[in-house]
């Protein structure tokens, strides 16, 4: 999809209702797909990767707020993904399972890098500048109307970085990329009650750091 | 207590701005052909290892998708070092009471000769501990192991 004022490549957001709609595509073709993988068929797993990068991308991205550090472990995810998929029984869809491998890798790297946070964002599209919400937020309604795009994008990456590993994950999966309840669950291998109280709790420590943006 | 309520209706459209960010141009076309090349690459360099002991592969593939697993893993592995630690150390305490008690017991007969030695050097050293004045008695102890002794001189160059 290209812009036609700029000619710029673009990336379509879908709104928050459509976004919560996302789910994984047909069992049955994607199980062929998984059953082709298993068997060497590299064609098929890329395919596979192809399908479900962006999603486990940004889910890490999120978490870390670095690009290196999200390619890496996106790649390593799908990698190890490959490796284990004669151990995938097929209990949960392939997509569940490779989110649970990259966010437990994701985890596990958080906590080692715990000391040097060092935050290293992707430009924001064209169309964050055109999203009626987000113009809403630096202008009138905004007490700080110097506030411009990268430095909101800063700070409500900083606020998303104070927050514990398992509350980003739950704000990450369920507010910026629409999954739901329960399939939050099933990823964060917890019930469902348990990602609803992390969510509250996520959100209202994310009000109270924003609170200047909020007004 | 309810998370969907309207008092995080801005933080949501706030967080909407997180979507927006988006990786350099072209990164998701390199994406799957850099994940197909490392594997290519990683099956070339660990191919034997994981045809060698496939079972060490479905092993550590658990461990990716199951931490818990991992973490049971560890601690059998703590419990079975820490086992064998205290029973090695009850073993080094009674073979150091009575060596030679200890290897006629195992009946190796290897251990078994190495324990008549070393009975011999225990009777020797008490021998020579309470005889020590008598040099025939300490001549004694060396033809038993039948060793040359020769009396030592040293002379000096310089006359000192």
């Amino acid at each position: 999809m290209t812009d036609p004022a700029t000619g710029k490549a673009v990336k379509k957001v879908l709104p928050k209702d459509e976004a919560e709609e996302v789910s994984a595509p047909a069992p049955a073709e994607e199980q062929e797909l998984v059953n082709r993988a298993r068997n060497g068929d590299l064609s098929a797993y890329d395919e596979l990767v192809r399908r479900y990068q962006e999603r486990i991308y940004a889910t890490v991205y999120h978490m870390t707020s670095n690009h290196e550090d999200a390619n890496d472990l996106a790649q390593e995810a799908f990698i190890k993904a490959y490796q284990a998929l004669k151990s995938f029984k097929g209990g949960s869809s392939f997509y569940t399972w490779v989110y649970r491998i990259a966010v437990n890798k994701t985890i596990n790297f958080l906590k080692q890098r715990k000391n040097r946070s060092q935050m290293s964002l992707n430009d924001v599209d064209f169309n964050a500048e055109h999203d009626p919400d987000l113009v809403a937020l630096i202008s009138d309604k905004t007490p700080r109307r110097e506030a411009n795009l990268s430095e909101l994008q800063e700070k409500l990456n900083e606020a998303m970085q104070k927050l514990s590993d398992s509350h980003r994950l739950v704000v990450t999966l369920h507010d910026v990329q629409g999954l739901s309840h329960e399939e939050i669950a099933k990823i964060m291998d917890c019930n469902v009650g348990t990602v609803r109280s992390r969510l509250f709790y996520a959100r209202q420590q994310l009000q109270g750091y924003l609170a200047d943006y909020l007004k | 207590m309810n998370p969907e309520s309207e008092n995080f209706e801005q933080l949501r459209r706030l967080l909407a701005l997180k979507r927006h960010e988006v990786p350099p141009p072209g990164y998701f076309d390199r994406f799957s052909r850099d994940v197909i090349a490392r594997i290519k690459a990683g099956e070339r360099g660990s191919e034997g290892l994981a045809e060698k002991f496939p079972w060490l592969g479905r092993i550590l593939a658990a461990f990716d998708t199951r931490p818990a697993i991992a973490g049971a893993f560890g601690a059998a592995v703590c419990a079975l070092l820490v086992t064998a630690i205290v029973s090695s150390e009850g073993t080094a305490v009674s073979t150091s009471i009575s060596p030679g008690i200890a290897a006629a017991n195992s009946g190796n007969p290897s251990l078994t000769a190495d324990a008549t030695l070393a009975n011999a050097n225990v009777s020797a050293s008490q021998e020579m501990s309470s005889t020590t004045s008598s040099n025939s008695s300490i001549a004694s102890l060396f033809d038993q192991f039948q060793l040359k002794t020769q009396p030592a001189s040293f002379s000096f160059p310089g006359g000192n």
